[in-house]
C-alpha cells in the first residue's frame, strides 16, 4: 500500500504556475488551508497580486527556505518536467499535476511525455497524482483546489474519482444532501498512482467508512479487482463507471487515456466483487447517504407513511419496482391502529395513509406501531412540501416538534428510517427542511423512486456483507 | 496421458489447439466428469469400441488439423449398429480426406451418445485487462443468438457459481420446463468452481470451451471439449 499520509495532512504546501488567467484559483483554494502555503511563479507580471493576496512568492522550488510536503503543479506540459525534477530534488511528499496534454490527447507528442514522467516518477519513487486532475481534497486541514468546497468538521465518505468535476460536485453539492466528505482526490490519468493505490489507502483510513468512486478504466485490472473484493466485505464501495457505453467510452478516452475493454466484464467484476453500481451524481449521493445515515438494513419490507391515498398507490409502485416489498401490517397492527385512527379520511393498510392535519402525537403512534410490527423491516416516511407549509403557517414550532419527534424515534428504533421529501412548491420551505435533516443525520430522499432504489442498492449491500462474512 | 504428456506432444507437434481426445482426458484427470471417448484407428476398433461403449454412438474425425470437424464431414451421430459405424467410419474418412488431403489422421473417437437433458456451456477466456475470465449460458440459441451469458472472473467462490447460473435469462428452463428433467443445480456450481480452479492451476492454457455439457437430475457429463494453448 502506498502511504499517503503526507500527502493528505501536509504541514506545508506549495503552488507552482498559479496566475491570474486562472484566477489565481488554487492560491484561493488554500486560503482556508491551516499549514503554510507557498507560491512558486518566475513571470514577474503575476509576483506583485500573488504577494498582495497574502502568500510569499520564490523563483524556484528549490528556493523555498521549509521542507515542502506537498506541491501543485499548475504549469504548462513543457515546464511540467522541470518542476517534477524538482519536487524530486527538493524530496517532496508528493505533487499534483493539474497539468494536462498528456495521453488523452490521443497524440505521440502526449503519449511520450507521459511515459517520460512516468519513468521519472517511478525512477525517484515520487508520489505523482495525475496530470490532469484537481488532486486532493481534505476539508480537516483545508486542503482545497475549489473556493466552494467546505471546509471544518469532516464526513465519514471518502471519494475517489478519475474526474475533478465530480470530486468538485459530490464535495459542493453531497453536504447539501447530507453527505459529507472525509478525504477525496481527483487522479485524472492516474499514470504513477492509481484508483486502486487510492482504495487501498482509504481502506486502512479509520476516518473512512463508506468509499465512492467515479473510474474510467484502471491500469491494472486484476490488482483493482483482487483489491476491491478485499475491501467490499469490511467498507462499502459505490461505483460510478464513467465510459458505460461506446459513445461513453470514446469520451473518457479523450478525458483521462483510461478505459474498460469488455463492458459484460467489468459489470460481472462489479457484482462479484460485492461493489454498489451507480450511474450518475443522484444515485452516487443518495446511496452515500443512505449507507452514512441508514441503520443495517436487513430485510426488503417496507412500511410506509405516505401523505395521500393518491401517494399511497405511487409509493407502493417505486418500492415495488426497486424489487422491495410493502406487505401488509400484522393483525396485531390493526388491531392498535382502529383503536386510535379514524379510517375515513385515509387508510392505514400500509402504505399507511394519513393526511396533513394529523396531530404529532397521533404520527409519533403510528411510527411506534411501525416499529414493532413484524411484517416491518425499513420504515419510510413521506413529508411534502404543503404538509410542511400549512402546518408552520397555523404553528410555527411545528417543525421544531416535528423534528425532535423524528429524532427521537430513529433513536430508540433499530430500523433504517428514511424520510422522502416530496414535490414542495415552495423550494424555500424544502431547503429549510433538508437543512434540518442534514444537522440531524436523517436520510432524506428527492422522490419516492429515488428512495426506494437506494433501498434496495443498500439492502443488496448488505446482503452480500452477510454472506461473505459467513 | 498425463498433463505433461499432452502439453509436450502439442508442443513437438507445433500446434496450440488440443485435439478432442487430449482435453476431454486432462479434464477427466481434474475430477470433471467427460463422457468416455475412445480412439478408434480402424474400422475394425471402431466397430469393437462402439460394441463396448454402448449404442447409440457418435464418430468423430480426430486430427490435429481439422479443427471444424462438422465441415469437414467428421461427425456421424446416433450410429445404433456396428454396421452403422462401419460405415460411418469409411465415410468420415472420405469426407476428410478429401477436404483435408494433408491433414495428419489419427483415427477416429468414437463415444456413447449422452442422453438428452438440459445443454449448457462452460467457457474461459483471457480478458487483456482481467485475465482469466469464466463464461456460463445455456446451449445453443440462448448463447448464440441471445448472448444470454454470465461471466466471472477466476478465480471464482461458491456464491460466485451460484449467482452466475441465476442469472441467466434462461434460468428457468435450468429448474424443468414442459416434461424435461431439472438440472442439477449443485452439480453444476460445483463444475464451474472446477473448472475455475483447472484453469487457475494451469496458466498455460488461453481459452477453454466445454460444449455442450448435458445436464440431468442428478449429475452432469461433458460431450465434448477444446482447450487452446498459449503461445
Amino acid at each position: 500500500m502506498v502511504d499517503l499520509d503526507r500527502v493528505f495532512n501536509p504541514r506545508t504546501v506549495a503552488v507552482v504556475g498559479d496566475k491570474k488567467g486562472q484566477g489565481f484559483f488554487w492560491l484561493k483554494s488554500l486560503k482556508t488551508f491551516q499549514g503554510k502555503v507557498y507560491s512558486v511563479q518566475i513571470d514577474p507580471k503575476e509576483i506583485p497580486e500573488i504577494e498582495a493576496l497574502g502568500f510569499p512568492n520564490y523563483t524556484s522550488l528549490l528556493e523555498i527556505p521549509d521542507e515542502i510536503d506537498f506541491v501543485i503543479c499548475s504549469a504548462p506540459r513543457g515546464a511540467a518536467t522541470k518542476v517534477v525534477q524538482d519536487c524530486i530534488r527538493k524530496r517532496v511528499g508528493g505533487v499534483t499535476l493539474f497539468t494536462s496534454g498528456f495521453a488523452e490527447t490521443n497524440t505521440e507528442e502526449g503519449r511520450k511525455a507521459q511515459e517520460q514522467l512516468t519513468q521519472m516518477a517511478r525512477a525517484a519513487g515520487l508520489k505523482l497524482i495525475g496530470p490532469n486532475c484537481m488532486g486532493i481534497y481534505n476539508p480537516r486541514n483545508g486542503l482545497r483546489f475549489n473556493v466552494d468546497q467546505f471546509y471544518g468538521e469532516p464526513g465519514r465518505v471518502g471519494f475517489i474519482s478519475q474526474s475533478g468535476t465530480h470530486l468538485g460536485h459530490t464535495s459542493t453539492v453531497g453536504p447539501m444532501q447530507g453527505v459529507k466528505l472525509a478525504k477525496g482526490v481527483s487522479f485524472g490519468n492516474g499514470i504513477v498512482l492509481d484508483s486502486v493505490d487510492y482504495l487501498e489507502y482509504f481502506a486502512q483510513d479509520t476516518g473512512i467508512d463508506v468509499i465512492g468512486m467515479y473510474v474510467e478504466g484502471p491500469k491494472d485490472g486484476r490488482r483493482f479487482f483482487q483489491v476491491l473484493r478485499e475491501v467490499t466485505p469490511r467498507k462499502p464501495v459505490v461505483l460510478w463507471k464513467g465510459g458505460e457505453t461506446a459513445d461513453g467510452t470514446r469520451a473518457a478516452l479523450s478525458h483521462t487515456g483510461n478505459l474498460v475493454q469488455s463492458l459484460p466484464v467489468w459489470q460481472a467484476m462489479v457484482r462479484q466483487c460485492g461493489a454498489i453500481p451507480v450511474k450518475n451524481l443522484d444515485e452516487m449521493l443518495d446511496t452515500l447517504k443512505g449507507l452514512v445515515h441508514l441503520k443495517p438494513v436487513f430485510g426488503p419490507r417496507v412500511g410506509i407513511i405516505a401523505l395521500s391515498g393518491g401517494q399511497s398507490v405511487v409509493v407502493s409502485d417505486a418500492y415495488a419496482r426497486a424489487g422491495l416489498k410493502v406487505p401488509p401490517l400484522s393483525p396485531a397492527s390493526y388491531t392498535e391502529l382502529s383503536a386510535f385512527v379514524n379510517i375515513i379520511g385515509g387508510s392505514y393498510q400500509n402504505p399507511f395513509d394519513v393526511n396533513w392535519a394529523t396531530p404529532l402525537p397521533n404520527l409519533r403512534h403510528i411510527l411506534e406501531v411501525l416499529d414493532r410490527d413484524e411484517n416491518v423491516d425499513n420504515i419510510a416516511m413521506e413529508i411534502g412540501g404543503p404538509y410542511l407549509s400549512r402546518r408552520w403557517d397555523a404553528h410555527p414550532e411545528f417543525i421544531n416538534e416535528l423534528f425532535a419527534l423524528l429524532v427521537d424515534f430513529r433513536q430508540h428504533s433499530a430500523k433504517p428510517f428514511l424520510v422522502m421529501l416530496t414535490p414542495a412548491h415552495y423550494e424555500g420551505i424544502a431547503m429549510a427542511a433538508r437543512e434540518k435533516f442534514n444537522e440531524v443525520g436523517l436520510p432524506h430522499y428527492a422522490n419516492f423512486d429515488r428512495a426506494a432504489q437506494a433501498l434496495r442498492r443498500i439492502l443488496d449491500y448488505y446482503r452480500f456483507r452477510r454472506e461473505v462474512a459467513g | 496421458m498425463s498433463e505433461k504428456t499432452v502439453l509436450v506432444k502439442a508442443k513437438q507437434q507445433g500446434r496450440s489447439q488440443l485435439t478432442e481426445l487430449e482435453a476431454k482426458e486432462w479434464l477427466r484427470e481434474a475430477g470433471i466428469p467427460v463422457v468416455e471417448t475412445k480412439l478408434a484407428r480402424t474400422k475394425g476398433q471402431a466397430m469393437a469400441l462402439s460394441q463396448q461403449l454402448g449404442f447409440p454412438a457418435a464418430l468423430k474425425i480426430s486430427s490435429p488439423d481439422v479443427v471444424h470437424k462438422s465441415d469437414a464431414g467428421g461427425v456421424k451421430l446416433n450410429l445404433k449398429s456396428q454396421r452403422q459405424v462401419g460405415e460411418a467410419y469409411h465415410q468420415i474418412m472420405t469426407s476428410v480426406h478429401q477436404k483435408h488431403p494433408d491433414a495428419r489422421i489419427e483415427g477416429v473417437t468414437v463415444q456413447p451418445m449422452a442422453r438428452p437433458g438440459v445443454e449448457v456451456i462452460i467457457g474461459m477466456s483471457k480478458d487483456p485487462q482481467f485475465g482469466p475470465v469464466l463464461m456460463f449460458g445455456l446451449g445453443g440459441v440462448w448463447v448464440e443468438l441471445l448472448k444470454d451469458v454470465s461471466f466471472r472472473i477466476v478465480p471464482i467462490v461458491s456464491r460466485d457459481a451460484r449467482e452466475m447460473i441465476r442469472e441467466l435469462k434462461g434460468f428457468p428452463l435450468l429448474e424443468g420446463y414442459r416434461g424435461s428433467e431439472p438440472a442439477h443445480l449443485p452439480t453444476l456450481e460445483s463444475l464451474l468452481l472446477q473448472v475455475s480452479r483447472f484453469v487457475a492451476e494451469n496458466p498455460e492454457i488461453k481459452e477453454l470451451d466445454v460444449n455442450p455439457i448435458i445436464a440431468y437430475r442428478d449429475g452432469a457429463v461433458a460431450v465434448d471439449a477444446r482447450i487452446i494453448l498459449e503461445g
